[in-house]
């Protein structure tokens, strides 16, 4: 307390004695002590003086020889010198000083029992002046000066006594019976200030400090009053009294015989019970690693026990996870801030999405008001920024942190080390933040890591957990400290307190725990004194543990459920405003894909023309090349953005947890804002590449392809991200990830041209139908060369004039040629299995596919058949005919669309002027695609698959030769159509369907986290196997 | 639930864009097979067959042209780039005949270079003719990296014409084979006129003048496919030059038979010899003419 404070403090003191009949030695006795407590000696002297001047001490005599003073003149002069001294107290101290202040002027009324109007008139300026509640200035008028406790009557006093002889007002609650006296208590709601008055003959301590009856103390934090006869009143009960929410917050929390092991099994937790009602404070201790967050992760229900059970009010918390649904809240070690969000977005964000159906106003108006509770106002605009690049303090996270879950007043809260990097200072102001929390009936658990001696007294109770899990002790802290000297042998172990500070020492604990055995050069060996078994033995013994009666059928209020719809839009509003605030992630987004499409396809635009003239696209070789680094940069991109997504909120989803959030909302914000990102991005890959390299009328083809493609590498980001817990985990991951979508694309090494485990003679292998890229692929250069504005004209045609050409000149000479070869075989008589399948079945199958042109008649043609089941000479030789036939046929065939196609070209020359094909050619067509679509360079034209003739070359001509079934969509590669469920789909649009398709798989499974629960299932296996 | 209407919806949207009928290959040509039709020709396949078997190769003058000019001149030929200019099969038949002289001509000369762009237009002409089959493009890329099998690509490349003159005959298409033989021939008298021209060489020009007789089978053979209109517009081009080939006259004179004795057996030898009877402006004319139709051709 500054000097001028003090000065005016003993001129209050002054005016109020001077009001009575002059100053007694009782009043004077009272102002010394009252600056010996604040004081030291030289400066009490030196008060005193200026006290004693003021009032005129040592003179009264001779002003008492002048007569009688009129004193309502001077009552008059007084109180305009009080006021004055009032304000200027006020510029100063804070509120419950203020009341402090006030308290100790009617304490000096007190010690001479004359409380005259004079006095009385003052002592009301000075409350007025000070602004103290009316209501509480009532009340401590008459706490103060009470005799006996008989004529109080207020809400605000509990008296704790032998029989209830006071006034119905009161709390009244019952004393032990072998204990005797009166004692007070009295609390300003206005300040939160208790204070302490008792009268008894017994002696009476205050935190280890004898106290007078009748003084009236300040009751503070974490208090505790011992009385000789052995009663003990703690500050927290106390304070229960008073508190209506704690008593209107009716809640049971039983977690009995809990026992947890690790995947390793490993022993976590040994046999715990912890049995606590509405606010209280209760702390968690232990050396590392044994097992403190743990059993806060098993009390708070995200890790099911092998044994035992938690209930609040009776319903257990794993099974009935509907039934505490909002019940519970977490708070984690590490922060969950949204780093691009200010102090207000994060709070408002994290509101809404527990109050979602409440109206804005009402939301903001929360958010406020808790920012104003915790100190935070200020700086509500302000980002949070991450670890490294900080706008706010430690403290201030901290608070935040433990606002988000505050604005939800949950009714059981976990917090686990909230102190942890903290100044004492702010450590303390947490604390005490949960401590008020208590007070509206929460209960809240904390791990705490060695706290100080004024946090460690504010919990209610300690659960002390020692190495293996063990629960060595599980009460109130200060016995905790008495009980453990106690086992220890220490001296003076009857007292927690340091009797004369009245400070505790909580390392003590830890000291005497794990103390250990010194040898006979006084060395540590490291062997402590008492194990962990031992300790825990201990304390069974020492204390029975009754658990409270489960509160069945009590409802607790929990804040309405958010829509999904409104979580999603939370989730998505938070995320995009996030995004946009980091300028670095917004600009490398938007940039990152018209630069790679300008880097490569400005690179690639080969201008292939021997007298170096304008650039023609159908002569750039680079295309299918072009095609693949599209769907390469599309999956790049789609993986890169989308990998950290879920990790990075995976803190806050474990927050988020315990509001029972859907996770179907939050993923489908992540796709909604992705997979519009994605779009983004594709499409400005697109318009800068294909505008560069001039593929012309191709950007909504390109665009949905490879935007499918994004979209699909997004989902495999965010099921890695989901799947693995660090981002740089999954940028490793990122090549195992792409580079088989670039080997299996069917662009880089050919299909025909690959080990034979994996091959499929006739089909796209199996392999390859898994990867997004393959179907992109095929799907973006079938669609460029048939739908181009060029070749749209002469698909068809072509079409016909390659499938005949082909069978006229590969397919019925290899068919024919191998019955030759069968017919030799057969004269031999060395027909073997297998050359049924190489060389008879496919030439019978080939003329019943085309029998039809040989326009048999129709009694010939359903007996094909029945002809051809048996193999002679006699049917080799129809089959030759037939085949000599359908060449023949064919041939005519080729000859006349060959025809056609040339009259149509001149016809539209013709319609649109000479040149005029030849110049749609080399805008839309591209010679080097043709060639990688129509396979023209394998030097296998045709093979025999399963009793089929199939073609190695023309890809792009032929529809699939044959299927399995109506689920068999497997085709050759670049073939143009697809059929499935007996649907002809253009290829282009079956890809795109098929991508789409994974998209909803992978979206699936990343909802049911697939592949964590696949690593969970090994995990186990594993702990099967070992055990 | 959810899952199952987005099930449905996908479902739905695979058959919406679909379309019931089932998608085959053979399916495909069935509509054309009942459109078959053959024009009417005057002269059968079988004479046209023989009439081609007839026609010398075109590299025939090629080796006349070599003796009496050492200069090789890139200039005369068509340029290998022009290739992807040709749109019609009529243009890239007559063109595939060029660029098959040219290549003789360039093969002559021995420069390597030039012969792998012609061979890849050749290639590419024929690929688009469907007889792509008759260039294995893997072994003509393993020729032509090295120059010292110029040769063995050259001739694959002229057994290869042969094939595919053969095979354009068997599959009915002997238009586009006769088509082959025009271009080859008009630009093998193309090239011996304009060397001609700069040397006075009176056995080329002789030469020259002697194939009012090849001409003639052509004429023939060309005016066989007059129903189609372009090998008809290309009939009426020729017709200046049937005028001055018409001034040409070629005598025979046979002379008394002679007894031989080859390898210990007697045989009569008839020798007949003809003589050609033109004046130079009857070969400039020549000259004039054929480049006229050769350039509208090459275009």
């Amino acid at each position: 307390m500054s000097e001028e404070i003090l000065k005016a403090l003993a001129q209050l003191f002054a005016i109020i004695t001077k009001q009575g009949d002059g100053v007694t030695e009782k009043q004077r006795q009272y102002v010394i002590n009252n600056f010996t407590q604040k004081l030291d000696k030289d400066s009490v002297n030196e008060y005193m003086a200026f006290y004693d001047e003021r009032v005129g001490y040592g003179k009264e005599k001779k002003q008492r020889a002048d007569g009688a003073v009129p004193t309502k003149l001077t009552s008059v002069k007084d109180s305009v010198k009080t006021l004055a001294i009032c304000k200027k107290i006020n510029e100063t101290l804070t509120q419950p000083q203020k009341f402090y202040v006030l308290q100790e002027l009617l304490e000096l009324i007190y010690a001479d029992k004359n409380y005259n109007e004079e006095r009385k008139q003052i002592i009301y300026t000075v409350s007025q002046t000070f602004n103290v509640a009316e209501e509480d200035f009532q009340v401590l008028e008459k706490f103060v000066l009470s005799e006996d406790g008989l004529d109080l009557n207020a809400e605000q006093v509990l008296i704790i006594s032998e029989e209830n002889k006071f006034h119905e007002n009161n709390k009244f609650v019952k004393l032990d019976e072998h204990c005797k006296g009166t004692y007070l208590f009295m609390r300003a709601p206005s300040v939160e200030v208790y204070l302490f008055r008792y009268f008894a003959e017994e002696e009476c301590m205050l935190n280890g400090i004898k106290l007078e009856a009748g003084d009236t103390l300040l009751f503070s934090n974490g208090s505790t009053i011992k009385l000789k006869s052995g009663a003990t009143f703690f500050y927290s009960d106390i304070v229960s009294h008073f508190l209506s929410a704690v008593q209107d917050v009716k809640l049971s929390f039983n977690a009995i015989g809990i026992e947890y092991r690790f995947f390793n099994d490993k022993i976590g937790l040994t046999d715990i019970n912890v049995s606590e009602d509405a606010g209280k404070l209760i702390g968690i201790m232990g050396a590392s690693g044994a097992g403190k967050t743990t059993l806060l992760n098993v009390l708070s229900g995200s890790e099911k026990p092998n044994k035992g059970s938690v209930c609040i009010n009776g319903l257990n918390i794993y099974e009935n996870k509907k039934g505490v649904e909002g019940l519970i809240g977490y708070i984690p070690q590490d922060d969950l801030l949204m780093e691009d969000l200010t102090v207000f977005e994060n709070l408002y964000y994290s509101a809404k999405l527990c109050f979602g159906e409440a109206s804005r106003k009402d939301i903001i108006e929360k958010v406020h008001k808790t920012l104003g509770d915790l100190g935070l106002a200020h700086i509500k605009d302000l980002k949070v920024g991450d670890v490294l690049n900080k706008s706010i303090s430690g403290g201030q996270r901290k608070r935040l942190n433990i606002a988000l879950e505050l604005i939800r007043e949950p009714a059981v809260l976990f917090v686990d080390e909230p102190t942890s990097g903290l100044s004492s200072r702010d450590s303390e102001n947490v604390i005490d933040l949960l401590k008020e929390l208590t007070y509206k009936g929460k209960l809240i658990f904390v791990v705490i890591h060695q706290p100080s001696s004024d946090i460690y007294k504010m919990f209610d109770k300690f659960i002390l957990l020692d190495t293996g899990g063990y629960q060595i002790f599980y009460g109130n802290p200060i016995e905790a400290i008495a009980y453990f000297k106690q086992m220890a042998r220490q001296a003076d172990s009857q007292s927690g307190y340091c009797v004369a500070c009245g400070n505790v020492n909580p390392e003590q604990l830890f000291d005497i725990i794990e103390e250990q055995v010194v040898n006979e050069f006084g060395e540590f060996t490291g062997k402590r004194k008492t194990n962990p078994t031992e300790w825990y033995q201990s304390f069974k013994e020492k204390f029975s543990f009754k658990p409270l009666v489960d509160l069945w059928n009590v409802h607790i209020n929990v804040p309405r459920k958010t829509s999904r719809l409104n979580q999603f839009l939370v989730f998505v509003t938070r995320d995009v405003k996030s995004k946009l605030s980091n300028t670095q992630y917004v600009a490398i987004n938007l940039l990152e894909a018209p630069l790679l499409a300008f880097l490569l396809a400005f690179i690639i635009r080969y201008n292939n023309t021997e007298a170096n003239t304008a650039y023609v696209f159908r002569k750039n070789d680079n295309i299918p090349a072009f095609i693949l680094m599209s769907i390469v940069v599309a999956l790049f991109m789609g993986l890169s953005v989308s990998a950290e997504e879920i990790i990075k909120d995976k803190k806050i989803l474990k927050r988020e947890q315990f509001l029972n959030l859907s996770r179907m909302s939050y993923l489908y914000s992540k796709v909604l804002i992705l997979f519009s990102l994605s779009a983004l991005q594709t499409a400005l890959f697109v318009v800068v590449g294909n505008s560069i390299l001039e593929i012309n009328g191709m950007f909504l083809p390109y665009w949905l392809m490879l935007f499918s493609v994004s979209c699909g590498a997004n989902m495999i980001g965010l099921n890695a991200s989901s799947t693995f817990n660090s981002a740089i985990t999954v940028y490793i991951l990122i090549p195992i990830l792409l580079i088989p979508q670039m080997i299996l694309s069917g662009a880089m090494f050919s299909f025909d041209k690959i080990n034979d485990v994996v091959k499929n003679k006739a089909n796209v292998p199996l392999l390859a139908d898994v990867m997004i890229s393959r179907w992109a692929y095929e799907g973006i250069s079938v669609h460029q060369f048939a739908e181009n504005k060029f070749n749209k004209r002469f698909f068809t045609l072509e079409q016909k004039e390659h499938i005949a050409q082909f069978n006229t000149v590969y397919g019925i000479p290899h068919l024919r040629s191998g019955l030759e070869q069968l017919g030799e075989k057969l004269v031999k008589n060395k027909i073997e299995k297998e050359d049924i399948g190489l060389y008879y079945r496919p030439a019978v199958l080939f003329v019943k596919d085309y029998a039809k042109l040989l326009k048999l008649p129709k009694h010939d043609y359903e007996k094909l058949d029945v002809i051809f089941t048996e193999i002679n000479q006699n049917n080799i030789e129809k089959l030759q005919f037939y085949l000599a036939q359908l060449d023949e046929v064919l041939n005519i065939l080729y000859n006349q669309t060959s025809i056609q196609k040339d009259k149509l070209i001149t016809a539209l020359d013709n319609k649109y002027g000479e040149g005029y094909t030849l110049k749609l050619k080399d805008e839309y067509y591209n010679e080097n695609l043709a060639e990688y679509v129509r396979n023209v360079n394998n030097a296998q034209k045709a093979d025999v698959y399963e009793g089929h003739l199939i073609p190695k070359t023309e890809y792009i001509y032929f529809a699939p030769i044959y299927s399995h079934g109506v689920l068999d969509y497997r085709t050759h590669f670049f073939s143009p159509v697809k059929v499935m469920f007996k649907h002809t789909l253009p290829t282009y649009w079956f890809n795109v369907m098929t991508i789409w398709f994974m998209v909803l798989i992978m979206f699936i499974m990343l909802y049911f986290d697939f592949y964590a629960r696949i690593f969970d299932g090994f995990k186990k296996l594993k702990k099967i196997i070992n055990s | 639930m959810k899952k199952i209407i987005l099930c449905c919806i996908f479902c739905a949207l695979l058959s919406s864009c679909g379309s019931d009928k089932e998608a085959s290959n053979e399916e495909l040509l069935l509509d054309m097979a009942d459109s078959i039709a053959m024009p009417h020709k005057k002269i059968g396949d079988e004479v046209i067959g023989d009439l081609i078997k007839a026609i010398p190769s075109p590299l025939e003058i090629s080796f006349l042209i070599k003796e009496t000019n050492k200069h090789y001149d890139v200039s005369l030929l068509n340029e290998a780039a022009n290739q992807s200019t040709y749109t019609s099969n009529f243009s890239k038949a007559l063109n595939l005949g060029i660029y098959g002289t040219d290549l003789g001509y360039i093969s002559l000369y021995n420069h390597t270079a030039d012969a792998i762009s012609y061979i890849t237009a050749l290639r590419d002409l024929s690929d688009q003719l469907g007889i792509g089959q008759f260039y294995n493009f893997e072994q003509i890329k393993r020729l032509a990296l090295n120059a010292n099998n110029i040769d063995s690509l050259l001739y694959l490349t002229t057994r290869n014409f042969e094939d595919i003159n053969n095979y354009l005959y068997e599959k009915k298409r002997s238009e586009q084979s006769v088509l082959i033989l025009t271009g080859g021939w008009l630009e093998a008298l193309h090239l011996s006129c304009k060397i001609a021209g700069k040397t006075n060489n009176k056995a080329l020009m002789d030469r020259i003048a002697e194939q009012k007789v090849t001409f003639e089978q052509i004429y023939l053979m060309l005016d066989n496919y007059n129903y189609d209109p372009k090998i008809n517009a290309l009939v009426d081009r020729l017709a200046p030059l049937k005028a001055v080939f018409e001034k040409v006259s070629i005598t025979y004179e046979v002379k008394e038979q002679k007894v031989k004795e080859v390898d210990g057996v007697l045989t009569f030898e008839s020798e007949s010899e003809s003589t050609v009877h033109y004046t130079e402006d009857d070969i400039y004319e020549i000259t004039k003419n054929v480049e006229n139709i050769r350039n509208s051709i090459i275009k």
